[in-house]
């Protein structure tokens, strides 16, 4: 018996082969009829859009929601739910005026009370939303998300009547309007959230108002979304949107190689394939700077960093050129921390930000000629793929044109926050997003009493200038104020060295039409059509 | 027998509550908890986030109210998938994960112990050297690479099965091979040993000498005595599939439990990387038993200690 | 009748021998290429060509070079695992082996825990905690490879134990000490040797593992296993930075894999696993 199973094996094999030829040989279709396949990446930890703080969940969100405004093309505020807003008492005061045909995807209509709902649910500490806080600058809100304010009453935030909408701030900032279009404050219903209390974000229970309504949610592998019948707007064209969970790049690539996804980006493009298919001139490839600049940081307490010296001679002695060269992800150097196109930014210029020259001298002048006697020191990054090519070239880049050896410290990303938090290390690898298109969200980082800012730099005038030009209406004021603010950051005290601005790119099958990139990498799909 | 499985839960219980207790003390331990974030978030909403998980009692008390969750079966709730119980989570996954598991360990006993009874029947030929040298071949690259390879061959270059995502039936194939690599390797140098030390005894002699044929020889006899120690080899089989799961399903984007264990704790999803390891812990438990009770029906003289 | 074997097993031993040498040499600075200590250039992902024979990575730097200087972690981080596991094992072992009863039961308790405890948590829970050094890696991979040993030790230890050189040696008034080190050891020691040519390439391989998670060795230190980790992606557009690394990897647990096979038919008919 044995001896003819092996006999018959390799026919076995052959016959298998052959079947399973067959079997892929039977033509599949390149795509799928007006539907969109994407990579998300990973599972969005939440579709609550009051608890979501990240790029997987707000993906989703940002297609079967709409907010008082919505972002256009050029990242300007465009009204959505939104008719038209009134801005009173010298930008404290905004009254919304709602549209009076949106309905929710269950067919009920949207009012001003949906908003109130959502504004007062987002700040209640109850519902501990972490992005509570950019509505801060709301009348009373501070306290009431700390618990010392009970009556939800007293917040600055009231619906007049069925399509109107009022917030009241305390101080006047000149980035409200962005906030409206940002997935937390989007609104939300309170009969749904009560009724199906923590599953109310299931397919089925979710009630959205957005050109797509959520019908399949497979955990860590899939949703759909499909177009809703009763969106307001254009109906999309598309019917439905399929978001894999693909964890890994090289696997989303081969799939999108085999016609399986349609749309790829960062999360699906191992480094390599980004750089044969920029350089091969195929127009599937396309990329876009983004509102993401990293940086290495000092801790300004720890030595020879105290020196402001030193650490302008590190500054100077960094070829961002080459550093983007090594990365090849389409970053862009740059030198200042507000990235173009923002209002406020300085323009890069290489001789200005790279010269060794001048950064030898410094340091000699801080008392380390040549790099000799520098102290024995290190710089801390997380565990991911970019950071790691970054930190290698940052070291190079100092022993060559500075001649000192900086330790490379890598940990766990979870390890790493609460090392940066509570021990700063001398100096740290770290990135920021923007969460709005205004400066504010990058200048505001390093002032003082900032959560974020692991410096331990804190300078009266840097704070008196962003919060300045914060409430500052006209807008050649602010990018003035924002650009004193930035050169004293990065070019005279310089508690952290601006390194390279993210890009996003993007690989899109030639049968996929109408898909606009973002700096803030939002991605929109209810214009996207699929065809030849 | 059913002394055995009670014996066996009896065990059983303490070693899950000793489980259960050391990853939750080592897990406190890991530097970072699971509401830092790329962006900090004000002491005020970490306060609040703190306050909804319990999280701002001490660690006794947290421990207390876990232990008195568990009891109820209730594993806990994940601090990364906002609203979702780890219950609900491994409930999806789970059964995902045992499909590949078991295709792998169905593949590596149809591949491995085969491979093994050749090189045992040709032991010290050219044939015999082949079948240990294919069957090394899965254990010596790293299975991320391996995954690699047969997606680039078979998905994209013969594009005779799919690349990944778990669909259809040929899905299961290249993460079943790819996972199977290992055990193959084991279960073909066992079977070989085995049926070589079967093969030599008297009664297989006996038999030959009687006139029966080799291969019929081999398959009542040797075969037959050689499946203790291969059953015996499932045990631990089950633990290298579990550990081998996290690679296997990120690479195929298979919503499986094993990539729980990284991106669960990286994400210091406390709960939910106990609960991972619980049902993980059980399952081998229970792959164990099984393999004793098989143990004890094959061979009625082995007594069970413990 | 074992040539064939035996012939395998001395081309896997030269191969080890090979490749140990080499990492050896290196790590006493003898430079192998010319760009031992140069590691910079501005070749960023050549081809392999006559200069740089196995192709530069993304920093420019010679493959070849990183790969031997790679032996040097990989190889020793394969024998010190194994040096951890036999002497945490036998230890271990042959304190359950050989005071029996209760105290064996408790110890063997103590192992189905680690047995239970899926490995890649425990590898996981120490990297983070001690960190990406030498250190942490090897305490990881320590903790998870010494049960096998252990288990073996002990069950050597209880068939051992009474035997009649045991008793003589007892009754001769040996101590505890004396009857363990002198008369049982040796004695449990060649099933031993064969499964640490196991631990070795299996520490190897759990190793790169690690670094694909994102817990190897932190660079500039660097493996097979980091190397092949940070290769494997571009195997369709720099396929060089995965070949060689791997083909070492390859190259060592197969000859690891094969010595051990051999060992095992050679060494003890009885102790096979």
């Amino acid at each position: 018996m044995l001896k003819n199973f092996c006999k018959s094996t390799p026919f076995l094999l052959i016959g298998l082969v052959l079947v399973m030829t067959n079997l892929a040989n039977k033509q599949t279709p390149r795509f799928e009829a007006n539907t969109l396949r994407i990579n998300l990446g990973c599972e969005p930890p939440s579709l609550d859009w009051a608890k979501a703080t990240d790029a997987a969940s707000f993906d989703v969100v940002s297609n079967i929601m709409i907010g008082l405004t919505s972002y256009a093309n050029d990242l300007s505020c465009r009204p959505a739910c939104a008719e038209s807003w009134q801005i009173l008492d010298h930008g404290k005061h905004y009254i919304f005026h709602l549209r009076p045909n949106i309905r929710w995807s269950d067919g009920k209509p949207l009012t001003a009370y949906d908003f109130q709902y959502a504004w007062r649910r987002l700040l209640d500490p109850k519902t501990a939303a972490p992005y509570a806080f950019f509505l801060y600058d709301i009348e009373n809100a501070f306290a009431y998300n700390q618990g010392k304010l009970k009556d939800a009453n007293e917040l600055g935030i009231r619906a007049i009547n069925e399509s109107t909408f009022e917030v009241r701030l305390s101080r006047p900032i000149a980035y409200f309007l962005y906030l409206t279009a940002f997935c937390p404050t989007y609104p939300q219903r309170q009969d749904i959230i009560e009724r199906y209390s923590n599953n109310w974000t299931d397919p089925g229970h979710l009630v959205c108002n957005g050109p797509f309504i959520l019908t399949k949610w497979q955990h860590e592998y899939k949703i759909e979304l499909t177009a809703n019948p009763s969106y307001y707007a254009a109906k999309p064209s598309l019917k439905t949107i399929k978001m894999f969970m693909i964890p890994e790049q090289s696997t989303a690539f081969a799939l999108y190689e085999n016609n399986q996804l349609d749309f790829i980006d960062n999360r699906s493009l191992p480094t390599s394939e980004i750089d044969r298919y920029r350089k091969s001139g195929c127009n599937e490839y396309r990329d876009i700077a983004l509102l993401r600049v990293s940086y290495l940081g000092f801790n300004i307490e720890k030595k020879p960093f105290d020196n402001v010296k030193v650490r302008r001679a590190l500054s100077l002695a960094i070829d961002r050129e080459r550093v983007c060269r090594i990365l090849r992800h389409g970053e862009k150097p740059i030198a200042n921390l507000i990235p173009p196109p923002l209002l406020g930014h300085s323009d890069f210029s290489t001789e200005q930000s790279y010269n060794p020259k001048l950064a030898r001298n410094l340091l000699a002048q801080a008392g380390y000629p040549e790099g000799k006697n520098f102290p024995q020191t290190f710089l801390l990054y997380p565990h991911r793929e970019d950071t790691r090519l970054l930190v290698e070239v940052m070291q190079d880049e100092l022993k060559r044109n500075l001649n000192i050896h900086v330790d490379l410290l890598n940990q766990e990303w979870q390890v790493y926050l609460q090392t940066l938090r509570n021990n700063t290390p001398p100096i740290y690898r770290y990135a920021w997003g923007a969460d709005y298109p205004d400066p504010d969200t990058f200048m505001n980082l390093f002032t003082s009493h900032n959560g974020n800012n692991n410096t331990h730099w804190s300078n009266k005038t840097y704070d008196q200038l962003v919060s300045l030009a914060g409430c500052e209406a006209n807008p050649v004021k602010r990018a003035t104020l924002y650009k004193q603010a930035d050169y004293l950051l990065c070019k005279q005290d310089v508690p952290i060295i601006p390194v390279n601005t993210a890009a996003q790119n993007m690989l899109i099958k030639p049968w996929v039409h109408g898909i606009i990139p973002n700096a803030l990498d939002l991605q929109f799909f209810s214009s996207v059509g699929i065809g030849d | 027998m059913s002394k055995l499985i009670i014996k066996r839960i009896l065990i059983m219980l303490p070693l899950l509550w000793l489980i259960a207790t050391l990853t939750f003390f080592l897990l406190r331990v890991l530097p970072g908890g699971p509401f830092d974030a790329e962006k900090n978030l004000p002491p005020e909403i970490i306060a609040n986030l703190k306050a909804k998980y319990h999280m701002d009692r001490t660690l006794p008390e947290q421990y207390y109210i876990y232990l008195q969750r568990v009891v109820k079966g209730d594993l806990g709730i994940s601090y990364k998938y906002l609203d979702r119980s780890v219950n609900d989570i491994l409930a999806s996954a789970l059964p995902v994960s045992l499909t590949l598991g078991i295709a792998a360990l169905f593949l590596a006993i149809i591949i491995g112990v085969p491979l093994g009874i050749v090189a045992a029947t040709k032991k010290g030929t050219a044939i015999d050297a082949m079948c240990i040298i294919c069957s090394t071949l899965g254990v010596s690259l790293p299975s991320f690479v391996i995954g690699a390879l047969l997606i680039f061959v078979f998905g994209i270059w013969l594009k005779l099965l799919p690349v990944a995502l778990w669909e259809s039936a040929w899905h299961v194939i290249l993460p079943a091979f790819t996972l199977a690599s290992g055990p193959t390797a084991y279960l073909a140098r066992l079977t070989r040993s085995s049926v070589i030390d079967a093969l030599s005894k008297d009664w297989v002699r006996t038999a030959q000498i009687k006139g029966e044929p080799y291969l019929q020889t081999v398959i009542n006899h040797a075969l037959r005595n050689a499946l203790i120690p291969i059953i015996t080899v499932l045990g631990p089989l089950s633990a290298i599939l579990i550990t081998g799961s996290f690679v296997v399903e990120t690479i195929y984007a298979i919503p499986g439990m094993g990539r729980f264990f990284i991106t669960a704790v990286s994400n210091r999803d406390y709960d939910l990387v106990i609960g991972t390891t619980l049902i993980f812990a059980l399952l081998l438990i229970i792959a164990n038993t099984i393999v004793d009770i098989l143990y004890h029906i094959l061979d009625p003289r082995i007594t069970i200690s413990d | 009748m074992m040539k064939n074997r035996t012939y395998l097993a001395k081309i896997a031993g030269c191969i080890i021998f090979i490749l140990c040498l080499i990492a050896i040499l290196s790590s006493f600075g003898f430079p192998f290429t010319p760009y031992a200590f140069d590691q910079t250039s501005e070749h960023i992902l050549e081809a392999p060509s006559a200069q740089h024979l196995f192709g530069t990575d993304e920093l420019g730097r010679d493959l070849l070079t990183r790969i031997i200087y790679g032996s040097q972690l990989s190889i020793s981080i394969g024998f010190l695992t194994a040096l951890i596991a036999s002497i945490v094992g036998i230890t271990y072992g042959a304190i359950a082996g050989f005071a029996g009863d209760r105290i064996d039961t408790f110890m063997m308790r103590g192992i189905d825990l680690f047995y239970a405890l899926p490995d890649l948590l425990i590898m996981i829970l120490v990297g983070i905690i001690i960190g990406r050094g030498t250190l942490g890696i090897l305490l990881a991979l320590g903790l998870v490879s010494w049960m096998g040993t252990a288990r073996l030790v002990r069950a050597q230890f209880l068939t051992l134990k009474n035997e009649e050189f045991i008793e003589a040696a007892r009754a001769c008034g040996a101590s505890s000490w004396t009857i363990i080190t002198r008369h049982l050891l040796p004695n449990a020691l060649s099933p031993v040797i064969v499964s640490l040519t196991f631990i070795i390439p299996s520490a190897i391989l759990a190793e790169s593992t690690l670094s694909f998670i994102g817990l190897g060795l932190s660079p500039p230190a660097c493996s097979w296993g980091t190397l092949a980790s940070e290769g494997w992606r571009a195997l369709r557009t720099e396929p060089h930075l995965i070949l060689w690394p791997s083909l070492f990897i390859f190259m060592v647990v197969l000859s690891f894999n094969l010595l051990g096979d051999t060992l095992a038919d050679t060494m003890d008919p009885k102790t096979r696993v």
